[in-house]
């Protein structure tokens, strides 16, 4: 069963992982078509977290993180790497062991493998958000963070939602152990340097060298006045005021790989995108509610699922 | 005797929070059952990564009979004129539940009353851990707890099964909804299905056939044991790291190992470098040769007992290579130009909102490192000194340093030794952040003193100066480390400079920052670095605080001169003779503060006690004079010694505060001038002595 160094290549690997939450009772959703800085960020994590409707939702999330990108010549960093994030709401008893069994998907068999679950706590300033939970060890490689969602929006959350993200390029270039992740084969014998490696080199030099910062700062400017006129518009527009947040988010750290914030702007624009966020996760809350919280009601959780 | 067995078993537990956690059920249980009534138990608290057990042995089946004295209404009271009980009497029969005849009576001070004996039966141990189990788990606390599920319960991770069982009962309890059964699991891959526990007893034994080891210290002795037969296979020995051993103990069920090696060529990386990508990132135990040299193999710990594939040697194997060839790849891009190229880089670097860039306080600290190298007169090239402190933070722009903060200094110093640079200037770069607090090395070269000493006065005088103070447990910008730090590099060095001055020094770059001018600055400073002081004088020379409270209170500018008056005082003080001074310097304090000191005059003396003082002082002052510079501070202390009998005398002879005002003042000054001499030594009134009340 195992196939390391074999063929399993990142396409299979990702439509193995959403075939294994689908059958878990996950929606698989889309990646969201808005610049995030991680699969958190997409509403269907953001929001759908809040209030108490249960959900079940997976999909892959690329995640742009400008500061981290490398002009495509480190062969460990990617400024857009790609997420498969899943979240379970409620967390359900058995969260490991699903966890567990998605890595059987992928043909790890934790029989012949060393799987560790080591603390590791995430926050997010930015969405007011923050979790309990662990960084999971394959074999001494970081495959997956496991969160249990405490506060999102700065809302606390009951119920308690697990989110588990995987890094799908460490994942493949691990079990494909090749050295560099431009090696990676995609699928169909294009490698990951044939796709991306191009564009990685220029959102390098775009993100450290040529974004225009006065540009960045206006947009940053637009956008938070437009999160404002969604979020005070009669009724609120959720959507379109996380969307502006979302873009402040990206815009922030663009200014940031771009080496244009001291340590102290830093902490004032984080509260801005906060504060945007916070209003539009109490409003979306409050939207839910007027609707009456139509998703409430037991899941439908395939059977079998718990042995 | 019965034993029981509580086990909560969750998902995994940070590692961090077990040993609190342990601690927390001993304390907990043992003071449950003492308020039940049990003792002379034996309580030992287990766990591991995914379970909290403890187990409680010699325990009786139920508690002992309680025996209770009642008293009841006055005889006169409960009985009336007939000889029948009353109403009262009666009530209180009912209450100890005998008929009225057999209860009985007692003859206190105020007439006879009724009395019984009631037993209150032990209840059943059983019942007794039934309502112990949940509170104590319940008030378990961890550094950081969560919710799950539908977020009802509280906990360090979410509960999974519990096993109460008291020998071969099980206890019924519920902890967060889960009911207390005898059903377990056993290790996650070596024995993954449920079973069930027959009996309390012999359970650690019983969960190692389960592929767990319950009991800690078992799982270290363990570990070592491993490391140690993987280790000499390989010819080399483990380098010795308990803090990573004790993580993870905490960290698996059943601690294994495996050995890895990783590519010759990435030892030509710094070896902080590789220790710190293998140590820190990958928690490996690090390989060392006869000559502590590194060798290109890592040891790992594994939650397992085998490897079976060798996946998981290969698997890690990849990792710290890709790390390492991560951090070579950063190393390599930092070659790419010398360190001198970064330092205009650190005009854009802020050190602080307010005080500026890290250029800027790099030219404060050349000056500051300069000024004590004048004020020492040590032999450093004054050129080297300042190139050394315009360089020493070049390296938080390296990638390296980026990727791996705690390199800093260490990166700044290896850049400029491949750069061919000269060894006084990369050792003072690399050194200057040591020590941290009181931990660690003092630099040894003097360059790497001054540098560090400067950069983090000037740091501490600079944020004191824009209000940012440290205040209980909050000192966001270290300060309190960087205080003990230079405190350390002043008292190891044995520079005999004015650390005052220094201080002042270091403050008046700060001058216009501070509303309260640069003096307030330096004075709070100084009372900070005071504190540290006498930390320094406690906690690592060892004095108890009032001999450094009786020391500083004399002078303590001057570190290494205190450090040895210290430890003196604290030698010769258990002596009879220092009581007596301790008291009488109490009385001269009090007698003699807020005084005039017109002088002394030896013609005003009226009792041969006074000359005898008088002669005495200045024979102590000729001493001082000849063993002070001498340094021979313990035959210093010695030289008081004589003079407790001789003081002891003049109080109880001589009235100071007597009518005549010019023998009085003659008295005083007389006192003043002894304490004086003594002061060049320590504050004696500041020692806690017996009958100090005086």
């Amino acid at each position: 069963m195992a196939r390391l160094g074999g063929t399993l290549d990142l396409q299979t690997l990702i439509l193995d992982l959403q075939r294994y939450w689908a059958d878990c009772g996950c929606i698989i959703q889309q990646p969201y078509d808005v610049e995030v800085g991680a699969g958190t960020m997409h509403p269907e994590s953001f929001l759908r977290v809040l209030g108490p409707e249960p959900y079940r939702v997976a999909y892959v999330q690329p995640s742009r993180r400008p500061a981290d990108a490398r002009y495509g010549k480190n062969p460990f960093r990617l400024g857009r790497h790609l997420q498969l994030q899943v979240i379970l709401k409620p967390s359900p008893d058995n969260v490991q062991e699903l966890y567990l069994k998605s890595l059987g998907a992928l043909g790890i068999d934790p029989a012949v493998h060393d799987i560790r679950f080591e603390e590791d706590n995430w926050e997010s300033p930015t969405l007011g958000a923050w979790g309990v939970g662990w960084q999971v060890l394959l074999d001494g490689m970081e495959i997956t963070q496991f969160t249990y969602f405490q506060q999102a929006g700065g809302i606390e959350l009951s119920p308690v939602s697990a989110e588990l993200t995987y890094g799908l390029e460490r994942i493949a270039m691990f079990l494909q152990r090749k050295d560099s992740i431009y090696d990676i084969e995609w699928g169909g014998g294009v490698t990951y340097g044939a796709v991306r490696l191009e564009d990685e080199r220029e959102a390098s030099i775009y993100g450290f060298e040529v974004a225009d910062v006065e540009v960045l700062r206006r947009h940053f400017e637009d956008w938070e006045s437009e999160a404002k006129r969604c979020l005070e518009h009669e009724p609120p527009l959720v959507i379109p005021a996380v969307e502006a947040a979302l873009k402040m988010s990206h815009l922030f750290n663009l200014l940031e790989a771009r080496g244009a914030i001291s340590v102290t702007e830093r902490v004032g624009l984080i509260a801005r995108v906060r504060r945007n966020a916070v209003a539009a996760a109490r409003a979306s809350l409050e939207q839910r509610e007027a609707l009456g919280f139509p998703l409430a009601g037991d899941l439908d959780i395939p059977s079998g699922e718990a042995d | 005797m019965a034993t029981f067995l509580l086990e909560i078993r969750t998902e995994e537990i940070p590692a961090a929070a077990l040993p609190g956690a342990r601690r927390q059920l001993e304390e907990l249980f043992s003071a449950r059952l003492a308020e039940a009534g049990f003792a002379d138990f034996d309580i030992t608290p287990l766990s591991t990564s995914r379970r909290l057990s403890v187990v409680v042995e010699n325990l009786p089946d139920r508690q002992a009979d309680r025996a209770e004295e009642l008293t009841g209404p006055p005889l006169s009271v409960a009985v009336d004129a007939n000889g029948n009980p009353t109403p009262a009497g009666e009530g209180f029969a009912r209450k100890v539940g005998l008929p009225f005849d057999e209860v009985g009576q007692i003859e206190t001070g105020k007439g006879e009353y009724l009395a019984a004996t009631v037993v209150h039966p032990g209840r059943p141990t059983s019942e007794i851990l039934a309502e112990t189990a949940p509170k104590v788990v319940v008030a378990l606390r961890f550094p950081k707890m969560m919710r799950w599920g539908d977020g009802t319960h509280i906990f360090v991770r979410p509960v999974h099964g519990v096993v109460a069982l008291l020998d071969d009962e099980v206890v019924p309890v519920e902890i967060f909804g889960v009911a207390a059964g005898r059903s377990t699991v056993g290790h996650r891959v070596h024995s993954p299905k449920a079973f069930e526990l027959e009996t309390a007893e012999g359970y650690a034994e019983t969960m190692i056939e389960r592929g767990v080891v319950v009991d800690p210290a078992e799982r270290r002795r363990r570990l070592e044991a491993l490391a140690e037969t993987l280790a000499s296979k390989a010819d080399a020995r483990v380098h010795p790291d308990p803090e990573l051993m004790a993580e993870h103990v905490e960290l698996v069920e059943w601690p294994g190992l495996i050995a890895g090696t990783f590519d010759e060529r990435l030892l030509e990386l710094p070896p902080e470098v590789v220790v710190t990508t293998l140590r820190y990132h990958q928690k490996c135990l690090i390989l060392e040769n006869g000559d502590n040299g590194l060798q290109n193999a890592f040891i790992g710990v594994i939650d397992r007992k085998d490897d079976p594939e060798g996946l998981i040697r290969q698997g890690n194997e990849w990792v710290i290579g890709a790390r390492l060839a991560d951090a070579g790849f950063f190393f390599a891009e930092d070659r790419k130009h010398t360190l001198a190229d970064l330092v205009p880089g650190l005009e854009r670097l802020e050190f602080h909102r307010v005080l500026g860039s890290l250029a800027e306080k790099a030219a404060r600290v050349g000056q500051l490192a300069t000024a004590f190298a004048n004020a020492l007169d040590v032999n450093v090239a004054r050129d080297q000194l300042s190139a050394a402190a315009g360089l020493a933070k070049a390296d938080l722009l390296t990638h390296m340093v980026g990727e791996f903060p705690e390199l800093q200094g260490v990166m700044g110093g290896h850049y400029l030794r491949l750069e061919g640079a000269d060894e006084g200037l990369w050792t003072a770069v690399r050194d200057h952040y040591t020590p941290v607090g009181f931990e660690g090395e003092v630099p040894d070269s003097e360059a790497g003193k001054l540098l560090g000493v400067a950069d983090r006065l000037d740091t501490v005088a600079g944020l004191f100066a824009v209000g940012e103070r440290p205040s209980g447990s909050k000192d966001p910008f270290g300060l309190r480390r960087a205080a003990q730090g230079a405190v350390k590099i002043v008292a190891e060095a044995g520079w005999e400079v004015d650390l005052n001055e220094m201080i002042q020094g270091a403050a008046g770059a700060f001058a216009d920052y501070s509303k309260d001018g640069k003096e307030a600055v330096a004075d709070a400073v100084t009372a900070f670095v005071a504190n540290r002081v006498r930390r320094w004088l406690t906690d690592i020379v060892g004095v108890s605080g009032d001999t450094a409270d009786a020391v500083m209170a004399a002078g303590w500018s001057n570190l290494p001169a205190a450090v040895v008056r210290a430890e003196a005082l604290e030698r010769v003080r258990t002596s009879e003779n220092f009581r007596a001074l301790a008291l009488a310097f109490k009385r001269v304090r009090n007698i003699t503060d807020g005084q005039p000191d017109l002088g002394v005059d030896p013609e005003l003396f009226e009792a041969d006690e006074e000359r005898e003082l008088h002669e005495t002082t200045v024979e102590f002052e000729k001493k001082l004079q000849t063993l002070l510079p001498d340094k021979k501070v313990e035959e210093a202390f010695a030289a008081m010694e004589p003079i407790a009998d001789i003081l002891e005398r003049f109080f109880v002879e001589v009235l100071v505060m007597c009518e005549d005002e010019r023998v009085r003042d003659n008295r005083i000054a007389l006192l003043k001038k002894m304490g004086r001499k003594f002061m060049e030594l320590a504050d004696l009134s500041r020692l806690q002595v017996e009958g100090g009340e005086l």
